[in-house]
């Protein structure tokens, strides 16, 4: 699953560890989500498109390539 | 550096640092009673006894001594544990998870596979030391495989 979250961090200027904590989670998560490694859950899903006010389809995006 | 607290830190930053400074704590303290087990062990163990080549009658401990190592032990092996997994993210989870499912599996093929071998006359008979190993190793392991996974 792809997702916009690294461009939507840098559009505010905010490291990975100030994303890390708005989110509560640790930085190395932050990071695996950007970089595809992982997909989150839907709570984290939806505390990610609360943050960012947006909706979860504006930010992640099905490639078909998940299970 | 996680021990500080520099000006001009978002709220981010901030409770990022908290969240490291809480993990270094958890590990320093789950460091510390693994230390005492292995210093109250050596100390007081009184046997000829030996873990690794499985002469478990030859292990001997005064009573008090063993009922404090055996509050460590679950302190250690159970309660922190818990107690981690509780405080973790979802990522960290899913890794321990993988983790603790690698020592399972490996208790549940290895016990059975070094029996068997055994019964061949290959190598030394199953003992609980051994399978206890298997599955801290297993474990291991399969928490290093999550890590580089991620």
């Amino acid at each position: 699953m792809k997702n916009r979250l690294k461009v939507l961090r840098a559009e505010r200027d905010w490291s990975q560890a100030e994303l890390a904590g708005r989110l509560d989670v640790s930085r190395q998560a932050v990071n695996a989500i950007e970089t595809g490694k992982h997909d989150p859950s839907l709570p984290l899903a939806f505390r990610i498109a609360r943050l960012f006010g947006l909706r979860i389809e504006d930010i992640f995006i099905d490639d078909g390539d998940t299970p | 550096m996680i021990l500080r607290r520099p000006e001009g830190l978002g709220p981010g930053e901030v409770r990022s640092r908290q969240r490291a400074r809480r993990q270094l704590a958890y590990l320093i303290t789950a460091g510390a009673v693994g230390g005492v087990i292995g210093l109250i062990t050596g100390a007081f163990d009184e046997g000829d006894g030996n873990l690794f080549a499985g002469n478990w009658a030859a292990l001997a401990l005064d009573p008090a001594v063993a009922i404090l190592l055996a509050v460590l032990l679950a302190f250690g092996f159970v309660a922190l544990p818990l107690y981690g997994f509780r405080t973790i993210d979802e990522l960290k989870r899913a890794q321990s998870l993988i983790g603790f499912t690698g020592g399972v599996l490996a208790v549940l093929a290895g016990f059975p596979i070094w029996a068997v071998l055994h019964a061949g006359g290959l190598g030394a008979a199953p003992h609980p030391f051994g399978v206890w190993l298997l599955a801290f190793v297993g474990m291991g392991l399969s928490y290093l495989y999550a890590l580089w996974r991620h």
